[in-house]
């Protein structure tokens, strides 16, 4: 009466056989393995949640906003210093920011033009810095626009500071991407690497811009030696600039 | 308004051209260098109007151009005057098909010319010992714009002669 209707003969066992010898293998393949499988699927499953990357983060944070009071400290401190020995400032309170309107940074010509102007007090020869550092001078301005000659354009003759080997020298803007350094010293002991900053003797421009690196050094010539400067700005893709109004 | 606009379209696509210059768009130059875009305009126009008119819209570009430019020792007015004075006396050829490969040719000569005198300006500025330092990247402008110029000539000169034509023929 109480007797269980059999829907099947088979044993469910008997009908997954080739479900069990697969188990079976990969019991094998792990234990021969010795878990490696297990370990290597546990590193992709527990990587969100290693406390190395959170740390790394919040690490990075830290270290960040320490160099930016670091960095607010020693441009106060500079600016006193300058204050004192009464050398050329540029302020922080007359900068202003604009946008990149026209760019022509190859062929002939190595110009930007900028969305301000007189009416927003630009001045011919103002500086230009973007992401990085120098890219030129106002040549030019109109009441809503400014032209800036960038320092690789031909016309651009600027004095410049190798702070390595504490040396003047002159950027000139060979109508490429990689304005030439000239030292008047033929044993200036430049090398690939060397850091190029505005000079503080130029007139043009305030001091400790940093503009490039030296990229190549050219062969000495009769009394100079001459390097190519790869330029930290880039003004082919910047498009928002900072102008610079400096006080001479 | 509409009148005036078909009447003067060569005018009008006259004012194109410093705009165009100034908007350097970038995804059609090669190696940073743009066409010499004043040639396109130049030569259907020179080719219509005769080479007095070729030569005196070739001052008037080169003035716009080089008031738009910062280099105020160069000028490219010798050049554009030389382009539009020669492209003045060029006939159109009868088979369109070689009408428009010749577009191309003519327009990479007048970059070649105008790039040339432009050249030698900043080389005659800056005659120097270091001058040397100067001659590759001025080389490898002239040759970019150069294919550049003679690259897109066909289609923009061919489509602005079209246009030039049919204003002149309203115009009647």
């Amino acid at each position: 009466m109480l007797g269980i209707r059999r829907i099947s003969t088979n044993r469910w066992y008997k009908k997954k056989n080739w479900i069990l010898f697969a188990i079976f293998l990969f019991l094998v393949f792990v234990r021969i393995s010795k878990g490696s499988f297990y370990k290597d699927l546990y590193y992709f499953i527990s990587k969100p949640f290693w406390p190395g990357q959170f740390q790394k983060e919040i690490l990075l944070e830290s270290i960040d906003q320490e160099y930016l009071i670091k960095l607010n400290l020693l441009k106060k401190d500079n600016l006193r210093l300058r204050q004192i020995l009464s050398l050329q400032e540029s302020s922080n309170n007359e900068n202003i920011s604009a946008v990149v309107i026209s760019r022509k940074t190859g062929s002939w010509w190595r110009q930007i033009i900028l969305n301000k102007g007189s009416k927003d007090g630009v001045e011919i020869g103002n500086i230009v810095v973007g992401p990085g550092g120098l890219l030129g001078r106002v040549k030019n301005t109109s009441l809503f626009t400014s032209s800036v000659t960038l320092v690789t354009s031909p016309e651009s003759k600027l004095g410049v500071w190798v702070d390595r080997i504490q040396i003047n020298g002159l950027l000139v803007g060979l109508g490429d991407d990689y304005p030439s350094l000239i030292l008047y010293s033929k044993d200036a002991d430049i090398k690939v690497g060397d850091f190029v900053s505005s000079s503080p003797a130029s007139t043009l421009l305030p001091s400790n811009i940093p503009i490039g690196i030296v990229q190549s050094i050219d062969e000495t010539l009769k009394s100079k030696k001459t390097a190519k400067i790869s330029l930290l700005a880039k003004p082919h893709v910047i498009d928002w600039v900072q102008i610079l109004k400096v006080n001479i | 308004m509409n009148k005036f606009f078909f009447k003067k379209l060569s005018i009008v696509s006259f004012i194109f051209i410093p705009i165009i210059f100034l908007w350097h768009p970038n995804w059609i130059g090669f190696f940073g260098v743009q066409p010499y875009w004043p040639l396109f305009w130049l030569l259907p126009w020179s080719m219509i109007n005769g080479s007095i008119n070729g030569l005196i819209f070739g001052l008037f570009l080169g003035l716009i151009l080089d008031s738009l430019t910062l280099d105020d020792s160069f000028t490219q007015i010798p050049g554009l005057i030389f382009c539009g004075f020669l492209f003045g006396r060029i006939k159109f050829h009868s088979d369109i098909l070689v009408g428009h490969f010749r577009y191309g040719l003519i327009c990479s000569f007048g970059s070649f010319l105008c790039g040339s005198l432009y050249f030698l300006q900043i080389l005659f500025r800056n005659f120097t010992d270091s001058n040397f330092l100067i001659l590759i990247p001025s080389f490898k402008n002239i040759l970019a714009e150069v294919f550049l110029t003679g690259f897109f000539a066909p289609f923009f000169c061919s489509q602005l002669l079209r246009m030039f034509k049919f204003s002149g023929r309203k115009l009647q």
